[in-house]
């Protein structure tokens, strides 16, 4: 069972990722770029279209994630605090702490891109909420495959 | 709804208080409650193994706080962003929209120190 969540976990955290750095892209990207670039491609999508989906998809990964942390408690942890993978420990401890953050930042996240026309500190504040919430998926992405590849990971 | 200036009172105040509640639940190890998986059981506050039996004995019954952090931190968010729905609007307006991705910053940079004791051991 904890496999099972774990990989779906893993599923989501992956549609999570796409769609999230789709929508930082969409953000950060020049408002005049070419037609037929890269950039011009981004620009050509509805960013705020991403935002529900985003939501669902954080709320899913995170409650997957306190749920397959349990067995990550009691049968992962241990193993590594014998052998002495501290850092790997500390790692997954600031994963947590940037899930619950993200959690908490979801409401405000949700209203900035519900808000059809935004700009000053406003506008501001929607992109770095959503640059704020891609490092935090994209941190916890890393770090929960480094853990799951602990053994594997460096030697 | 989300254009209520209510709502959005509401909605900013909980994710700047809840990012800032999380560090200070983190420093101040106040967890609403305590998980003990391999007990399956759920203590008010925070517990730690060394209450209740030796403290080289501790792996036997592992303590979870992550859960009671979290929890402690919307139940104070909640109750600051029920407080900021409520004041009269022209209290907050002047308030800078910039907290609430500010603080928040701050709140990791902060939890990123709190971490460091691991990676000196």
């Amino acid at each position: 069972m904890p496999t099972f969540v774990l990989i779906l976990h893993g599923l989501i955290a992956v549609a999570l990722l796409g769609a999230i750095t789709h929508q930082t892209l969409a953000t950060f990207a020049p408002a005049h770029a070419r037609p037929g670039s890269f950039f011009g491609r981004f620009r050509g999508v509805s960013a705020g279209a991403f935002t529900d989906g985003i939501v669902v998809l954080y709320v899913v990964s995170a409650l997957l994630g306190a749920i397959v942390y349990l067995s990550f408690r009691t049968d992962i942890r241990p193993f590594l605090e014998r052998a002495g993978y501290w850092s790997s420990l500390g790692l997954f401890d600031i994963k947590e702490h940037f899930s619950s953050i993200g959690l908490g930042l979801l409401p405000a996240y949700w209203v900035c891109w519900r808000r059809s026309r935004v700009a000053g500190d406003a506008g501001r504040a929607r992109a770095i909420l959503t640059a704020t919430l891609a490092f935090i998926v994209w941190w916890n992405f890393l770090i929960g495959h480094i853990l799951n590849n602990t053994r594997g990971f460096g030697g | 709804m989300t254009s209520s200036a209510a709502f959005r009172r509401f909605v900013f105040a909980y994710a700047t208080a809840f990012a800032v509640l999380y560090a200070i639940a983190l420093k101040g190890d106040l967890a609403l409650f305590t998980v003990y998986p391999s007990l399956r059981i759920v203590l008010l506050g925070t517990q730690h193994s060394r209450d209740v039996a030796a403290p080289s004995m501790a792996f036997l019954a592992p303590a979870m706080y992550w859960y009671g952090w979290t929890a402690t931190a919307a139940l104070g968010a909640l109750l600051c962003g029920f407080v900021a729905a409520l004041v009269p609007a022209r209290w907050t307006w002047r308030v800078w929209d910039g907290w609430v991705w500010l603080l928040p910053i701050a709140a990791m940079a902060a939890c990123v120190y709190l971490t460091m004791p691991w990676f000196r051991m």
